[in-house]
């Protein structure tokens, strides 16, 4: 018999880092170099991991599965066998996804170390248990972890959104609680019943044993479980019907907040969106259902976006609607549409983070980011200017960024099934995402002042510049050179992909 | 005829707990019943759990020094719903403990627990 295999030690320090960070910026609360040096020296650290960790699994209980042939121990998941299996699996889509995340996160935190908050520890605390809730849904392989890290997520959005102080933010922060206790318990009882059904709460495990069974009329159970995943998916991206929540708490939140927000939620619609797939994907009307929420969650948001008069609510309800684009993607199920999908979201998070980056700007110019005023703040900072409109030629799918790519492949994948309907609406999304966008950023940034008030100016943290321009050349390097990142895509969405049977 | 057992009271009262709890949650209008309306809908969700585990003549799953292996496989409550009980319970006090923190705050600057009142920003 071969030697125990050992536990890949660097995935869950993928977990441990970030709470203990947020256990240590809660201890030095009010000592704000100190809490920017441990931030931004633990985002750099994860992100490190994330590069250079070689890919494998680790268990936290039970034992791996005995090879009959071989008497060899193993943690293969397609390998058959009856185990407690709670685990962590870290793959190349793994990588990638934790690996844009953690940059994400290194130019939040130190943004987020520049003063707009008063008390930096525990909402920089919030910041990196955020991080940690992701990415455990993104590696998991249990639907034990994957309950509680969405339970966890949810309740740390809570706390983000309400370090912006406002009023306006503790209601956001209420609503979401309140729904988050509604799609929590949903996730639990959807949990009980796949345990119940199958015995399992290994993923792979419980997938294996559906496919081995008829289950006859215990199929309507299998139903009930679905539909108490798609509340928590919906609830998780802020998918319609409760996408004006999920905008209300992206439009709350300061907009390096919502860069880490929308990064989580994106994320997490792809990781919960797979289990998905795993797990009912060859149930009928399944993908179906998932598809007509991703369509009229594009929709909505995107028309939402183009009645908004603030360039932070603009951006909110953008976010909502390209979060239909990534689901779309999921929906369809098919190789190429889990490529653009998961590409889409890859993307989606860093154009965006360019333009909250820059909505982030327009606090060091006055705080005003109602459309209404005409600032011509593209004269006073030319670079920011040009930052913006870069941002929204990606966000809006023009070549050669990065959006372009990503949206090409999701229509493309759109036709191939037979739903030309589906990519005439993923393009009217993008061409109403550049009206909506285009019309804010000549607004605040090109028009000439109207009124001789002069814009105050206090200086912009050099972060957020920096941040700024490092996440405009990954828009255009990943445009240019889209298998950077698909590459890593492409494995994963052939293992998963179910092909579509209209 | 279905055989009523002590499993299926459980899922009843359970699905019982479930339902008044959201009904509560949707439509009361104070926050703090909104917020007792959100614990009985988590009770509901730990009894389904624990009605899941449920063994008929079963014992609690620990092996007792003197029972035979075969004997605790056949008998013992199934473990795994005992420990999602367990985790829904802190879920649902943290839950809880930031629901009552934003009605406290929400109450300070509106001065009423109204909902209606709140979520438009209405002062008494």
């Amino acid at each position: 018999m071969s030697a125990y295999p050992s536990n890949l030690w660097s995935i869950p320090l993928l977990v441990v880092i970030p709470i203990l960070v947020a256990v240590v910026v809660n201890l030095v609360y009010n000592r704000v170099r100190l809490i920017k040096v441990i931030s931004i020296l633990s985002a750099v650290c994860l992100a490190l991991i994330a590069l250079f960790s070689s890919y494998g699994y680790h268990w936290f209980t039970g034992l791996p599965a005995l090879r009959p042939e071989t008497l060899t121990f193993t943690f293969d998941p397609s390998f058959p066998a009856w185990r407690l299996a709670l685990e962590f699996y870290f793959g190349p889509l793994q990588q990638v996804m934790i690996f844009v995340m953690s940059l994400i996160l290194i130019f939040v935190v130190a943004v987020a170390s520049g003063g707009l908050t008063k008390r930096q520890g525990p909402y920089m605390g919030m910041i990196f248990l955020l991080f940690a809730s992701a990415v455990i849904i993104i590696m998991v392989n249990d639907l034990y972890h994957l309950w509680i890290a969405v339970e966890i997520g949810s309740l740390v959005v809570a706390g983000v959104v309400v370090g912006s102080g406002t009023s306006v933010s503790h209601k956001a922060a209420l609503k979401y609680t309140f729904f988050s206790a509604l799609s929590g318990a949903g996730l639990a009882i959807a949990l009980a019943l796949i345990l119940g059904l199958t015995g399992y709460s290994n993923i792979s495990d419980a997938i294996r044993y559906l496919q081995s069974v008829n289950l006859g009329d215990m199929s309507i159970i299998l139903y009930v479980a679905f539909a108490f995943f798609v509340l928590s998916w919906i609830y998780a991206g802020g998918l319609a019907p409760i996408h004006p929540l999920k905008s209300e708490v992206y439009g709350a939140s300061f907009p390096h907040g919502t860069a880490m927000l929308q990064t989580q939620s994106k994320l997490m619609l792809v990781a919960i969106g797979i289990v998905m797939l795993r797990i009912f994907g060859t149930l009928p009307f399944v993908r179906e259902v998932m598809l007509a929420i991703s369509v009229i969650t594009m929709m909505l948001g995107v028309v939402m976006a183009l009645i908004q008069t603030d360039f932070r609510w603009i951006l909110a309800y953008l976010i909502i609607s390209h979060s239909g684009l990534v689901t779309v993607g999921i929906s369809l199920g098919t190789t190429e549409g889990l490529v653009g999908g998961i590409f889409q979201a890859v993307n989606d998070v860093i154009y965006m983070t360019v333009l909250l980056l820059c909505c982030e700007a327009l606090y060091y110019f006055g705080g005003k980011t109602s459309t209404r005023n005409s600032l011509g703040l593209a004269k006073k900072a030319p670079w920011l200017g040009m930052a913006v409109i870069l941002g929204t030629m990606a966000a809006s799918g023009i070549p050669p960024f990065n959006g372009f790519q990503s949206e090409l492949i999701l229509i493309q994948a759109a036709l191939k099934v037979g739903l030309p309907e589906v990519a005439a609406v993923i393009l009217m999304v993008s061409v109403t995402t550049f009206i909506a966008l285009f019309r804010a950023v000549y607004r605040l940034f090109l028009k000439p002042p109207e009124t001789s008030e002069t814009v105050t100016e206090v200086k912009v943290p050099r972060a957020l510049y920096i941040g700024l321009w490092f996440f405009v050349a990954m828009t255009l390097i990943i445009g240019v050179y889209p298998t950077i990142v698909v590459s890593f895509i492409t494995p994963v969405a052939q293992a998963v992909s179910i092909p579509w049977y209209l | 005829m279905i055989e009523v057992t002590i499993q299926l009271l459980g899922f009843i009262a359970a699905a019982a707990l479930v339902v008044i709890g959201i009904a509560g949650m949707l439509f009361l209008d104070n926050l703090i019943k909104k917020i007792i309306s959100f614990t009985l809908l988590s009770d509901g969700v730990n009894l389904l759990l624990v009605a899941l585990g449920y063994v008929e003549g079963g014992v609690v799953p620990i092996l007792i020094p003197g029972m035979s292996v075969s004997e605790f496989a056949t008998r013992a409550a199934l473990v795994f719903p005992v420990g999602i009980v367990l985790t829904n319970i802190v879920i649902g006090v943290s839950t809880t403990a930031i629901l009552v923190a934003l009605a406290i705050m929400l109450y300070r600057r509106y001065g009423t627990l109204k909902a209606s009142k709140v979520l438009k920003g209405e002062r008494r």
